[in-house]
């Protein structure tokens, strides 16, 4: 993958003869790369991803590539970074001129955009490849009006020039930049052996075109994202990689030698390397061995030959003197800062957001760190470098977020509440009917003749084996391995420090196979908190999510028993089929599960059938309940229905810290049973006494506070509600609310503040409506 | 997608696919003192370098296992069903 | 203007000498708050010792948010002395923080969201607290970026409004506080790991360092990361996990968002710097880490959800991202105060995502505990103890996402 269009890097913008191997000698650099290119791209095996920008090495060598709008997930076996290296600006007096370029990027402009950048040049340079430069603006017609070279001696490539009659400063290099709104001339200086300009020798030309360039800086933040260390090299005058991670190889300038022979030995190398990692060959052990001996040579020779002279700024005064130019940084700027403490180059960073820009430092990294080194009198190698955190490149938001999904569950009744124009919420990824027309009618039908409501999106498990009874009777506070085949229980579940999880119901459909019920937002939790107790016991207990096989549906209201006689040949007659009891039966010829239980406070049954025939059964309920005037009802009116009844609903009413004693649900907490998860700390909440109570109240006044309100004692908060409706069947304003345990008594009045006013409630203890359950158990 | 978890049963797996679990420990007997009981609900080792800890393959096989995770670098150094080393390695 | 150019060192190396009567461990806003305030308190003879520079682990990665609107009474009188201890802060250190206190929102989504934060408002308001639900409409007032139209999967249903909340420069508090206690004779050592802790009958008698061992009587574990590690020097095993949390900065733009915004159902949060680059974050990761290496699929996600509030920045583009460790307690409460059967040991830690709120009042109140002996009622509520009777501090719901 390559963030160029065509491939072969730098060596596109070559103008130059090179000098490598294999044929390629005395092609112009751009040819040299066409023909490298042309043998990729005649490689079937080869898949390219051009344009396209590997932006971060992430934990488990996984690559983020972006290609134009598209993003990539890229998790290579093997990963060979030879993304080249690049030069820096240099620090120097008016160095944001318009007209100081860098050397790379006025090749750039000649080669692959066409453009003569300047009519006259001077070029400033500590490496070989600014005399390159050189030739190559000479070749498009700039005069070079002089080449100034920092090291003491100039490289062999000075001759050519010399020749065409190029002035060539050794140990020489820019001061400041002329010209007001364009260079217009370069102040060039001698540099003593210590690096400070010799006073008296400067000299000014005059040129339109100020080429940087210093010695190239390895594009290593992907070597270094990916576990590789990176290190300042002063042979080298780079910070360049020190060690690499396994599965991880380098060719090419990024290992911070630019010479092309180099680069195609040391590319053939990582290659080689990378597929015999694979186990894809790669040549035998020898072969590499040698192979490597040559790199290893050629790296060496490489180095001996290099002349080195550390150049990141030019000592002089002035405040035009720009380390970072994103955020116009100066060299004052770190003076100071150094000065005020912020001599780390970390806190150099934060304090004056030196490489903090939208170039993410790569201008000014290595500046910073000369300066710094400079200033602090502490060497390069020591000063260390910054943390190269990816994006490597700006990456736009929307080409990470891609296109958005989030997923919507809807249930196999979906279509039937659409079509009778229900208002929908959500819960969780699910949607639910919050009202099909209003709350007084919904509640009325269901408290007068008979309602419907969806409730497939409750959890359903079964629990299955031989020791299923002893393990959901371990788990649960309540009883469970007493329960006859053909019952039901209420369950709630506890942690280990006796917190409600969760509630539901327990059916026992036979000796060792339980239907379990969950909380629709609570299934996936309880279903891995059951398996989790499971691990590696070896119990013989089986859980299987049955929930979205089954939908489900509530029948409940006094006229319910009626509607369904219609649709079974179940004996529906409260002996036959009592209260909190389980049939498997057929209903309106669909196998179904019907559960009598009654969270609303009615005569009901939970019908579970498949999923596939929900909706047939949905309208056969409608159908048969037409006579009694049945109406869906939906989330809001069963709210309104249990509260009623002060049926709790977990995470509604209770949160992270609530255990069921204080919830008013001692009556489902054994503990006379043996050990149970949560028992140990439910024990010691008995033993010390109640601190809350959720009970809950009417109110004496017309405002029916918020869910969420606070109760309140001499202006303190002591409590909170935490549902609050109005009750058409009660004809006043009702609701549950967590109260000190010295309050939660009948007929206790408290205070709740809503919205800025006070508002007053009376405690009740007993469920509102039916207390007695006679309803239900009818 | 990150780091790799090896679960037993599908292989090398994204670590978004699994649910963290927390770190291995025993349920100590009922009979331990209060004090041992909240450190068994509350007191983490929290190590900084290899560590057991649970997993569970939500996007996968639905099961959990242990696995040696080194919590420094987030290297999995070993993944395996809980009955195959039922004393563990810590 | 004289004093505007002079430039003098924030803090002095002092010479590392093997005894002080306190020493904290940790060179963050926490530890070097409980100096300064130590200094204030005539406790002099402090020195904070730093494993890397100062303001090296959370407090340099947090997203620099400041608020009190928390749920319960306990954490809304400490997080509000918090608040009001910033409001003059940079008055007292005589150092320029950036606070804007320029409004907080926390958006809801689904109603359950909506009773959460009205539990939150109705608690703020009764201890003093300014913080109230609003509406779509007063939201579309005060955020006019923000897409309030029903397309969203989860459309903005209602916001809790917290005005005093805002930004801050958060390096700049690190520094001007290691400034304030360097100015009262404090030793501040960076580059000085904490490596073991000696202990004699129950004191604390000494602190191992990677530049050689310290004698005190006072130790306090102002860490944040790392606090487990420490707390094992004493062989303390603490109700603490610690995950990594994940933050990116875009590049910079021209003002248009003055209210820091957060959504617990879509697990993010944006606010707009001084310096006009979004900080963008997102919850802890969902499993423990040490590693502070950060991740695409954040990236990818958090970019995704920002989409949700935002559309109008599809094309703003992300610069840098990074990840901070957090030490997470099981209610999302901190640790702090002193340690039954080990005198001299203070804890200051279990910051998770919420550590930098708290910087100047932790540090004040430990500073009081070390100077008076006494436990301030303030942090009564967050010993460690609570753990082992049973009184947890609920803020998980306050504190999950709510930067």
């Amino acid at each position: 993958m390559d963030d160029q269009p065509l491939l072969g890097g730098a060596l596109r913008t070559r103008l130059g003869r090179v000098d490598g191997p294999g044929g390629l000698a005395g092609l112009a650099g751009w040819e040299a790369a066409r023909r490298l290119a042309a043998e990729v791209e005649g490689e079937p095996r080869i898949q390219r991803l051009q344009t396209a920008t590997a932006f971060g090495v992430y934990e488990g060598l996984l690559l983020g590539v972006m290609q134009g709008r598209r993003l990539y997930r890229v998790r290579p076996r093997q990963l060979i970074v030879a993304t080249g290296a690049f030069e820096h600006p240099l620090v120097f007096q008016g160095n944001d001129l318009p007209g100081v370029f860098l050397g790379t990027g006025l090749q750039r402009l000649i080669t692959l955009d066409g453009v003569r950048p300047g009519r006259a040049a001077v070029v400033v340079t500590n490496a070989d490849h600014g005399w390159a430069v050189a030739q190559d603006l000479l070749a498009v017609g700039v005069e070079v009006a002089a080449v100034a070279e920092a090291r003491p001696e100039l490289p062999p490539a000075a001759e050519a020039l010399a020749a065409a009659g190029v002035k060539c400063f050794a140990g020489a290099t820019i001061h400041d930049a002329r010209g007001r709104r364009h260079v217009e001339g370069a102040l060039l200086v001698r540099l003593d052996a210590g690096g400070d300009p010799v006073a008296g020798s400067e000299r000014l030309i005059a040129c339109d075109l100020i080429a940087v360039s210093t010695t190239p800086e390895p594009a290593g933040a992907l070597l270094a994202q990916a576990d590789g260390r990176l290190g300042y090299d002063p042979a080298l005058d780079a910070v360049v990689p020190q060690a690499l991670a396994s599965s991880v190889h380098a060719a090419g300038a990024v290992t911070g030698l630019s010479d092309l022979g180099f680069a195609l030995l040391g590319g053939r190398l990582a290659g080689l390397e990378a597929a015999s990692a694979l186990g894809l060959g790669g040549g035998e052990a020898s072969r590499m061995a040698t192979l490597r001996a040559e790199v290893e040579a050629h790296r060496a020779r490489l180095r001996r030959g290099l002349r080195v002279r550390q150049l990141t700024s030019v000592p002089s005064v002035g405040r035009k003197r720009f380390v970072c130019l994103c955020e116009d940084v100066t060299e004052k700027d770190l003076a100071d800062a150094v000065r005020e403490g912020f001599d780390h180059l970390e806190t150099l960073k934060r304090y004056t957001t030196v490489t903090m820009g939208p170039c993410q430092g790569k201008m000014c990294h290595l500046p910073a760190i000369g300066v710094t080194a400079r200033l602090t009198g502490r060497g390069m190698a020591e000063t260390g470098t910054t943390t190269a955190r990816p994006p490597v490149q700006p990456v736009p938001l929307g080409v990470l977020a891609g296109p958005h999904h989030e997923p919507v569950r809807r249930t196999p009744l979906h279509a039937r509440h659409a079509a009778l124009g229900a208002t929908w919420m959500d819960m969780g990824a699910w949607k639910r009917p919050l009202l099909y027309t209003s709350v007084e009618a919904e509640v009325r039908a269901v408290r007068e003749a008979v309602g419907v409501i969806d409730v497939s999106t409750l959890g359903k498990l079964e629990v299955v084996g031989r020791e299923a009874a002893a393990f959901l009777e371990w788990i649960h506070p309540g009883r469970v391995a007493d329960l006859a085949v053909g019952r039901i229980r209420y369950r709630v579940m506890c942690d280990d420090a006796g917190i409600i999880l969760d509630d539901g119901t327990t059916a026992r459909l036979g000796e060792d196979r339980f239907f379990v019920t969950t909380g629709t937002g609570s299934l996936e939790a309880v279903g891995q908190w059951l398996e989790w107790w499971l691990a590696g016991t070896g119990r013989c207990v089986h859980v299987a999510d049955v929930t979205s096989a089954y939908a489900a549906v509530n029948l409940a209201g006094p006229k319910c028993r009626e509607v369904l006689a219609r649709l079974t040949d179940l004996d529906l007659s409260p002996g036959a089929f009592p209260y909190m009891a389980v049939r498997e039966a057929l209903v309106g010829g669909v196998p179904a599960l019907l559960l009598r239980i009654g969270f609303v406070g009615e005569l009901g049954y939970e019908i579970h059938a498949p999923a596939e025939y929900g909706a047939w059964l949905w309208d056969l309920l409608l159908d048969a309940g037409r006579e009694h005037v049945i109406r869906p009802f939906g989330v809001e009116a069963q709210r309104v229905l249990r509260l009623e009844k002060l049926h709790l609903i977990p995470g509604h009413d209770t949160d992270a810290l609530s255990n069921p004693l204080e919830a008013d649900m001692a009556w489902a907490v054994k503990l006379d049973k043996p050990d149970f998860i949560g028992r140990r700390l439910l024990e010691a909440a008995r033993a010390r006494g109640l601190r809350q109570r959720l009970v809950g109240f009417e109110l004496l006044d017309g405002v029916v506070p918020g869910e969420g309100d606070a109760v309140v004692a001499d202006g303190r908060p002591i409590g909170r509600v935490t549902s609050s409706k109005w009750s058409p069947t009660l004809g006043r304003g009702i609701g549950m609310a967590w109260i000190p345990p010295e309050l939660a008594q009948e007929g206790v009045e408290i205070r709740i503040r809503s919205a800025g006013r006070l508002t007053r409630g009376r405690v009740v203890v007993r469920p509102f409506y039916d207390p007695d359950g006679a309803r239900l158990k009818s | 997608m990150s780091f790799l978890v090896p679960c037993p049963h599908c292989g090398p797996r994204d670590v978004y696919e699994f649910r963290y679990g927390g770190e291995f420990q025993r349920r100590p007997p009922p009979t331990v003192s209060d004090q041992e009981w909240a450190d068994y609900l509350y007191a983490r080792r929290n190590v900084a370098g290899p560590a057991k800890e649970w997993w569970y393959h939500r996007q996968g096989c639905r099961r959990w296992f242990l696995a040696v995770r080194d919590t420094r670098t987030n290297a999995v150094l070993e993944a395996f069903w809980p009955e195959d080393k039922p004393e563990g390695a810590g | 203007m004289w004093q505007l150019f002079r430039k003098t060192p924030m803090w002095r190396p002092r010479p590392f000498r093997d005894r002080y009567d306190v020493v904290i461990i940790g060179g963050g806003v926490h530890g070097l708050a409980t100096a300064y305030y130590l200094g204030r308190a005539g406790v002099r003879d402090v020195c904070v010792l730093e494993k890397s520079y100062l303001g090296s682990g959370a407090s340099g990665r947090n997203t620099a948010i400041i608020r009190s609107n928390y749920r319960t009474p306990e954490g809304v009188s400490f997080y509000d002395e918090s608040v009001k201890l910033y409001e003059r802060l940079a008055a007292d250190l005589g150092y320029n923080l950036l606070f804007s206190q320029q409004g907080h929102l926390t958006l809801a989504h689904t109603d359950s969201a909506i009773n959460g934060l009205r539990v939150r408002a109705e608690v703020n308001q009764l201890m003093g607290v300014e913080s109230r639900l609003i509406w779509p409409e007063e939201i579309q007032r005060l955020v006019p970026a923000l897409d309030l139209s029903p397309r969203p999967r989860y459309p903005v249903l209602a916001a809790l409004y917290h005005p005093p909340g805002g930004i801050i420069r958060h390096d700049a508090v690190v520094w001007a506080y290691a400034r304030g206690a360097d100015r009262m004779g404090i030793a501040i050592h960076p580059f000085t790991e904490a490596v073991g802790i000696g202990t004699s009958n129950g004191q604390v008698t000494s602190v191992l360092t990677s530049r050689g061992e310290i004698r005190a009587g006072v130790v306090v574990n102002a860490t944040a990361g790392f606090c487990s590690t420490v707390a094992k020097m004493v062989g303390l095993h603490l109700p603490i996990v610690t995950h990594p949390l994940q933050a990116f900065v875009t590049e910079p733009l021209k003002p248009f968002l003055d209210k820091v915004i957060v959504s617990a159902t879509l697990h993010v949060y944006v606010s707009q710097t001084d310096r006009g680059e979004l900080v963008i974050g997102s919850e802890i990761d969902p499993y423990s880490s040490y590693s502070s290496r950060s991740t695409l699929p954040f990236l990818e996600a958090t970019a995704a959800h920002t989409l949700e509030l935002f559309p109008c920045l599809r094309r703003v583009r992300v610069l840098r991202q990074w990840a901070g460790i957090c030490d997470m307690t099981p209610d999302y409460s901190p640790i702090l105060g002193e340690v039954p059967g080990l005198k001299g040991f203070i804890l200051d830690v279990g910051w998770g995502t919420y550590g930098f709120k708290a910087g100047p009042v932790a540090g004040k109140r430990i500073a009081e505990l070390i100077a008076t002996g006494r436990t301030p009622e303030l942090i009564k509520p967050f010993s460690l103890t609570r753990f082992y009777d049973d009184t947890l501090v609920g803020e998980k719901a306050a504190a999950a996402v709510s930067h």
